[in-house]
């Protein structure tokens, strides 16, 4: 047995094997440092030239992305400090959908920032008081800065500018491509009143083969399985909708059937075959051409189904057949009936097709306007089509976004310029030990142009001090143009990022580093030992975390 | 002071990043694609391929090959898949595919070597991508007219097939697989030519059967009774077992006298006989089920001189529906002669060791059976892959009626064009260009250097000759010269080219994005249940 060594301080109350740290040395610049390390990871992802980061995660999937929010969720990160940025960074994510990246620079050069005022004696509670009272500040000149207002939302050209910033980042040769596609989905599913648009209206179904810009949307929605019975395409279609399995009813008591002599025997199949037909047949009298159902299609239904030309379709997501019905107009029915005419759906084409090498059922509501609208995403390899799923995502958030807040400010980099030389200045008139705080604020929000320019191999500082030059004489909305490496107004070359957007980023990137900084002692536990933690099973849907 | 470094990723946790990670990403790809060059064109040669089970595949389709291959390191699944995704969207040119995306990586490092940006890299090359499927546009040439139209099929069958194993009977087999797809109906379902593999004969004693072939099904005494040949055959489909068997799963008797059990067995032994006389009733003299057809149902048959099979599989009894019509049924109750199928010609023949029946001269006929003969094995198995290519090939020219010159002349012409187009752009991105220009000669190139010819030499010729606007000169492996493949009649889809262009681009743009690597260490699977925290 091991010599027991007399443990001192924390130590003492602890198992065997926990940390601590305390202190502005041990833990605030230990935190920082984490979090900055965190930061130069994933900084080379900003921007519309950051490039992709191939992060292979805890089950072995493949991720080929430069989204933050995916990169930081993929990566395991273990650093309670650095943690905290992520959530901030998710945070983000749920409230806009985008500009993840941005929270996490910001915050740790907020930090990096800090980290040089603490080597100068400040403490860290005031360096937090100071980043607040600048951030305060900074969110009372953003509205100043708004340059316009998104005024059409039904436009398809309008709203194609307004998301081509948040693609570009993402996905930045094809752009064009997809801010069409998003816009004109967005289009067909906002309803009059746009501030009840819906992200889940907008489906996304990924094929194999073919190239990005072969990528299509449709009104309507696409499912990769093919149907059940023998039709296979039904224009101008009724339909009906179960949620349950279009098959016999079993009885949920254990029961046997008793037979008690030769006659019923003989009878008992005949009857079975006869109430089938008879319920199909109803089905069939109301108009119905299309069955889905959430289940297994029984043999002997399927035949009647055949019989009757109907076709099936069975559906296993419960969320699939919600959004149906909402794409068809339909009513779910519970047990197998035959529906009254209100409660049917309606859709122009409903058909089995070849995409790619894969069968597709599509329900196409050929019209201007619909419920759901489904964009096809075709790509070479799966992680390319993963991302480009990322960047439609994002896209339909800043639409969303744009919905609930139509303000926009010039993008390019050129807000944040514009807000770190107001801040500045007015930091120069507070009177106490925060002036230096709020000084570097104002540096830490450099960090993002300063990031675009590193990103597109240009000379940093260079670039940086061209643009205050350029914004202390009144060009308000001079941003960085990447392709021709020289600086333009972004209002001209239609670059717009979200006022809604920046706002949350500035907030949340903020209030993440005041927290960090006022951490002053960590302790750690002793890890159970174990194995990791095996994370929940999946939910069934891709997407339903946020809906049920 | 001693300070632990700062643990931020888990332990295990593989970070790589920088130009360098570029690089070696490149440098995997390339790794890639060398183990499957050779297998390019006529004289490309296959592989031989023991996977984790012992199981041995020969072939030289690259899809399959990078399948089998189970590549692991990270980037270089890429090209497997975009093997996959070409195999997806066209069925063949998958190993031209790899090959075209390696080289356009491999002209690239330079740039990436000297400091380019990446960014800059993708922006140009995706931009030339769609101008260089501009080109592929205007060159492509529509087919029309009925009798022009299989001619061209044949040529893109042949033309795929000339790569293949079976290359020496590409002419047998081209003709044989358009006609095969011309029997499909408008949707053209990939799963309605069924292929059966026979050991054994020869290569040339494969046929197209026009209806079905299939093996024969198991069967039960008074088989052999059964007539196996009939003319004007009506056929009954059936997913019914045709046996003595419980009516419902958990019914239970209550009896009480000797009679009333008495009563009881001859019921279902009625019920039995009530089906079987439903069926015969209707016409029909052959009789084919999914489920089993027991002792009973087969001397049953027999005795009034009618055929049946059970067990007999899902796709058989598709490809049966699409040929002969009339339905599938789950019931008899219902049976009549509307859903019969018809077909002329029904017969049993031995076909090597193996005894199969033939349904031919079918009344919808929009399935067909390809039967395959063959010596080893492995060398059927390729052949059916072949086939399988040379399918996908028509089926897909057939909806998409243009073709181009094989035998690297598509390519060199898009090389001269897209050269062209690179001096009249100003800047550093003409050097890109004149890059991506430069990459499509490989195809040429590795044909010549699989073929064994002097590979520089013929491209000088080709660069020649499409400099003065022969814009369809390719190779000719045969007289290992330069010539007219349009009119040799070296022909291939253009949707063929236009996908592998495509997805060769989206590789090369999705590894040069890349510049850095996380790989988390892999969690144990197995042994904890999920959703319970660890202890």
């Amino acid at each position: 047995m091991a010599m027991s060594i007399p443990k001192s301080g924390y130590n003492r109350f602890m198992k065997e094997g926990a940390q601590h740290f305390k202190g502005t040395d041990e833990a605030v610049q230990r935190n920082i440092e984490a979090c900055v390390e965190l930061a130069s990871q994933i900084r080379s992802a900003y921007g519309p030239n950051g490039m992709n980061k191939m992060v292979i995660n805890h089950i072995e999937k493949l991720f080929v992305t430069n989204d933050a929010a995916t990169i930081l969720k993929e990566l395991d990160i273990q650093h309670p400090a650095a943690r905290i940025i992520i959530m901030a960074s998710e945070m983000q994510e749920k409230q806009v959908g985008d500009n993840t990246n941005t929270v996490v620079i910001l915050a740790a050069a907020l930090l990096e920032h800090a980290a040089q005022l603490i080597n100068l004696g400040m403490t860290p509670q005031e360096i937090a008081a100071g980043y607040e009272m600048a951030a305060e500040k900074a969110l009372e000149v953003l509205p100043t800065l708004v340059v316009s207002e998104a005024k059409d939302l039904k436009n398809i050209e309008e709203v194609r500018h307004y998301l081509r910033s948040a693609i570009t980042s993402k996905q930045y040769d094809n752009e064009e491509v997809i801010a069409d596609l998003v816009a004109k989905a967005c289009v067909q599913t906002v309803p009059s009143n746009s501030f009840n648009f819906n992200v889940d209206n907008i489906r996304i179904c990924k094929i194999l083969g073919s190239g990005v810009h072969n990528s299509t949307v449709m009104n309507g929605m696409v499912f990769k399985r093919g149907a059940e019975g023998e039709l296979k395409t039904v224009s101008d279609a009724r339909i009906a909708v179960y949620t349950c399995p279009f098959d016999l009813t079993q009885t949920e008591t254990k029961g046997t059937v008793l037979i008690e002599n030769a006659d019923e025997l003989v009878s008992f199949s005949k009857g079975e075959e006869s109430e089938v037909e008879a319920q199909v047949k109803a089905i069939a009298d109301n108009g119905v051409k299309v069955v889905v159902a959430a289940g297994k299609f029984g043999d002997l239904y399927l035949h009647f189904l055949n019989k009757y030309k109907i076709m099936a379709v069975r559906l296993t997501s419960k969320f699939d057949l919600r959004r149906l019905c909402r794409t068809i107009g339909a009513q779910a029915q519970a047990r197998i009936c035959a529906p009254p005419v209100n409660l049917l759906g309606h859709c122009d084409l409903v058909a089995v097709k070849e995409i790619g090498d894969e069968n597709v059922v599509i329900f196409d509501k050929k019209s201007e306007k619909g419920n759901v609208a489904t964009v096809i995403i075709r790509g070479s390899s799966q992680s390319r089509i993963d991302d480009v799923e990322r960047a439609v995502d994002d896209a339909v958030n800043t639409y969303k976004a744009l919905t609930k807040d139509a303000k926009l400010l010039p993008g390019a980099g050129a807000v944040e310029i514009e807000l770190s030389r107001q801040i500045e200045s007015w930091g120069e008139k507070a009177p106490g030990l925060e002036q230096y705080a709020i000084k570097k604020f104002a540096h830490a929000l450099e960090t993002l142009p300063k990031a675009i320019a590193e990103n597109a191999g240009m000379n940093a500082t260079e670039v940086l001090t061209k643009l205050y030059a350029a914004h202390v004489g009144g060009q308000k909305n001079v941003g960085i143009d990447i392709w021709k490496q020289e600086l333009m107004d972004a209002i001209e070359n239609n670059i717009y990022d979200l006022y809604a957007g920046k706002r949350s980023a500035i907030k949340l990137a903020t209030e993440a580093a005041a927290t960090i900084l006022k951490v002053d002692q960590i302790i750690m536990a002793k890890q159970a030992t174990g194995g990791p933690k095996p994370r929940g099973p999946k939910p069934q849907d891709e997407d339903d975390e946020g809906m049920a | 002071m001693m300070r632990p470094p700062i643990i931020l990723l888990k332990e295990g946790t593989e970070n790589k990043q920088g130009k360098q990670q570029i690089i070696s990403n490149i440098n995997a790809c390339q790794v890639v694609a060398d183990s499957i060059r050779t297998t390019l064109g006529p004289r490309g040669l296959d592989k031989l391929i023991v996977d984790s089970k012992g199981q041995t595949t020969i072939s030289n389709d690259g899809a399959t090959i990078l399948k089998l291959l189970d590549i692991v390191f990270p980037a270089a699944s890429v090209m497997v898949d975009i093997a996959k995704s070409q195999d997806a969207e066209v069925g063949d040119g998958t190993t031209s595919v790899v090959v075209l995306a390696s080289e356009m990586l491999k002209r690239v490092k330079p740039f990436i070597e000297d400091g380019v940006h990446p960014q800059l890299l993708i922006r140009s090359f995706s931009k030339a991508c769609e101008e260089a499927l501009s080109y592929l546009k205007e060159l492509e040439i529509k087919i029309s007219g009925e009798k022009e139209l299989r001619e061209m099929l044949v040529k893109c069958a042949a033309t795929t097939l000339s790569s293949k194993l079976v290359s020496q009977e590409r002419d047998f087999f081209a003709n044989m697989v358009v006609d095969a797809v011309n029997t499909l109906d408008e949707s053209l379902p990939l799963s309605m030519i069924g292929i059966k593999k026979v050991n054994g004969g020869n290569l040339n004693e494969s046929r197209l059967v026009k209806g079905v072939a299939f093996q024969k099904a198991f069967s039960y005494a008074g088989f052999e009774m059964q007539p196996k040949h009939y003319t004007g055959v009506k056929v009954a489909l059936l997913n019914i077992e045709l046996e003595l068997k419980a009516e419902k799963d958990n019914a239970e008797m209550r009896l009480n006298t000797v009679q009333d059990f008495q009563a009881v067995v001859d019921a279902e032994w009625n019920i039995l006989y009530e089906k079987l006389q439903k069926i015969a009733d209707s016409g029909a003299n052959v009789v084919l089920s999914k489920l089993p057809i027991g002792d009973v149902a087969t001397q049953w048959f027999a005795d009034r001189d009618m055929f049946c099979a059970g067990r007999i599989h899902q796709d058989d009894l598709d490809r049966l529906l699409a040929a002969c019509g009339g339905s599938i049924l789950t019931t008899v109750s219902q049976i009549d002669d509307n859903v019969l199928g018809k077909c002329g010609k029904f017969y049993e023949q031995q076909v090597g060791s193996e005894r199969y029946n033939f349904f031919e001269d079918c009344s919808k006929a929009q399935a067909c059976t390809l039967l395959l003969r063959g010596g080893a094995e492995q060398f059927i198995a390729e052949t059916e892959r072949s086939l399988h290519d040379a399918i996908m090939i028509v089926r897909r020219a057939k909806k998409n009626d243009s073709i181009v010159a094989g035998g690297g002349a598509i390519e060199m012409e898009l090389s001269k064009m897209l050269r062209e187009k690179a001096k009249s752009i100003a800047g550093k991105e003409q050097f890109f260009w004149l890059a991506y220009a430069r990459s499509f000669e490989i195809i040429p190139q590795q044909l010549c250097h699989n073929a064994g010819l002097d590979g520089t030499d013929i491209l000088n010729k080709l660069r020649h000759r499409h400099a003065q606007g022969e814009k369809w000169s390719g190779i000719d492996i045969h007289r290992e010269a330069v010539g007219d493949n349009l009119a040799a009649c070296v022909w291939e889809p253009s949707i063929v080219k236009r996908n592998a262009i495509t997805a060769a681009t989206e590789a090369l743009c999705l590894v040069l994005s890349i510049d850095q690597t996380v790989k988390n260490v892999r969690t144990p699977s197995g042994g904890q249940m999920p959703g319970l925290p660890g202890q």
